[in-house]
């Protein structure tokens, strides 16, 4: 059955493409490039880097779910993965595959957020000048972020089981000039 | 094709555009350019040579959990290899939060406690039991554990004469107009003419690898 270029899934889908996507983009690089952001000279910009990511590692040990390597390969790895995977459900390629992924990584962090918040754990303080405390709002976002996330993996994968509307079969295709 | 084309188009203005706002946030506001033009400082609460080549300067927040992380991951061997040697003049710079409901007492006490010559102490005790007086609000206790009972008379008098109040919040002031200190442990570092705030946890390995190379004139 072929698909129709407008329908609900494929709305769901670029839908899912442009929020996520470039939320996922902003996420990674906000991880490891601020707030410390000395591009030049080399050095400097390995300490930015080596700072930026030690707070990010600072912030992830705060849930207490991992062990002092997990926290360091999940630091070391997440910002630079959400650079990289945002930039591919952006673009759209392999949605199937790329938009899986990345929605695993949006249950995950709903999950862990949510029970951060039923614990009433002072997550993420970070001790910014301003208070960020994990609260409802946060929670609503990331589960709706989340529910985006795997209804646009899933319609990518039903999506992809069918024929792209814009290339027909030529049965389809000369169906109109028989008539 | 043409969505993956376009895809394309917006991430690479994503990318410009983070590119862009990286680099301006880069840039430093109107820096000191010695430790002699680093405003106010409290000789009290700075240890090592005024003529260190480079000088650093700490706004912390004693009930912050990553001031304690940066705290017990680089002070002794900071001070160890290049306070005590001459190498870093280092100022510590009271930078308490609001959200921190003991923090300003704590800074109160370990500013008092500085100016009998009893900072480091008090320094390491509070950073050290930190989850204690957090939880309880004991930072008198907390602080009489490493000071002797006449020592402890002189700080209890100085905090509650607010004589030390003055320098909190000329710290804070230096942190807010001069360098836009927004989270705590904020380290700026002076060297070679320039400035370079840092906000945040570091390893020592990574910082003793910068100071190096700063120290290098790299």
């Amino acid at each position: 059955m072929q698909s129709s270029p407008l329908n609900f899934r494929r709305a769901v889908m670029w839908l899912g493409r442009l929020i996520l996507g470039p939320v996922f983009i902003y996420a990674g690089y906000s991880k490891a490039f601020l707030p410390n952001s000395h591009f030049w000279p080399w050095f400097f910009f390995k300490f930015s880097l080596s700072t930026n990511i030690a707070n990010f590692a600072f912030q992830v040990e705060a849930f207490k779910l991992l062990s002092p390597g997990g926290v360091q390969f999940v630091a070391h790895t997440l910002p630079f993965t959400e650079i990289i995977l945002g930039f591919l459900v952006l673009i759209g390629w392999r949605l199937p595959i790329f938009g899986t992924m990345l929605a695993a990584i949006m249950v995950g962090f709903s999950v862990v957020v949510t029970r951060a918040y039923l614990l009433h754990m002072n997550i993420n303080c970070g001790c910014f000048a301003t208070p960020q405390p994990i609260d409802m709002q946060k929670v609503l976002e990331d589960a709706g972020m989340a529910l985006l996330a795997v209804s646009m993996a899933a319609f990518a994968i039903i999506e992809a089981r069918r024929p792209h509307p814009w290339t027909a079969t030529e049965a389809s295709a000369s169906a109109p000039a028989q008539r | 094709m043409i969505s993956g084309f376009g895809g394309l188009v917006v991430a690479a203005l994503f990318a410009a555009f983070g590119l862009v706002s990286g680099l301006s946030l880069s840039a430093s506001p109107a820096p000191p350019q010695t430790s002699a033009s680093v405003a106010d400082i409290d000789p009290h609460e700075a240890l090592g040579s005024k003529t260190a080549p480079v000088v650093i300067e700490v706004f912390s927040d004693f009930q912050c959990p990553a001031c304690k992380s940066l705290y017990d991951a680089t002070n002794r061997q900071l001070m160890d290899n290049y306070v005590n040697t001459g190498k870093v003049y280092l100022i510590h710079r009271d930078f308490p939060l609001p959200m921190h409901a003991h923090s300003k007492v704590a800074a109160q006490y370990s500013r008092a406690a500085a100016q009998i010559g009893k900072f480091e102490a008090v320094e390491e005790v509070l950073f050290q039991n930190q989850d204690k007086w957090e939880a309880s609000g004991d930072v008198d206790g907390t602080v009489a554990k490493v000071l002797s009972p006449a020592e402890m008379t002189k700080v209890r008098a100085l905090v509650k004469s607010g004589a030390v109040d003055a320098g909190i919040t000329k710290d804070q002031a230096i942190g807010n107009n001069t360098y836009r200190v927004n989270q705590t442990p904020t380290t700026v570092f002076h060297a070679n003419g320039q400035t370079f705030p840092y906000a945040g946890v570091m390893s020592w390995d990574i910082l003793k690898q910068f100071l190096d190379q700063l120290l290098g004139g790299k």
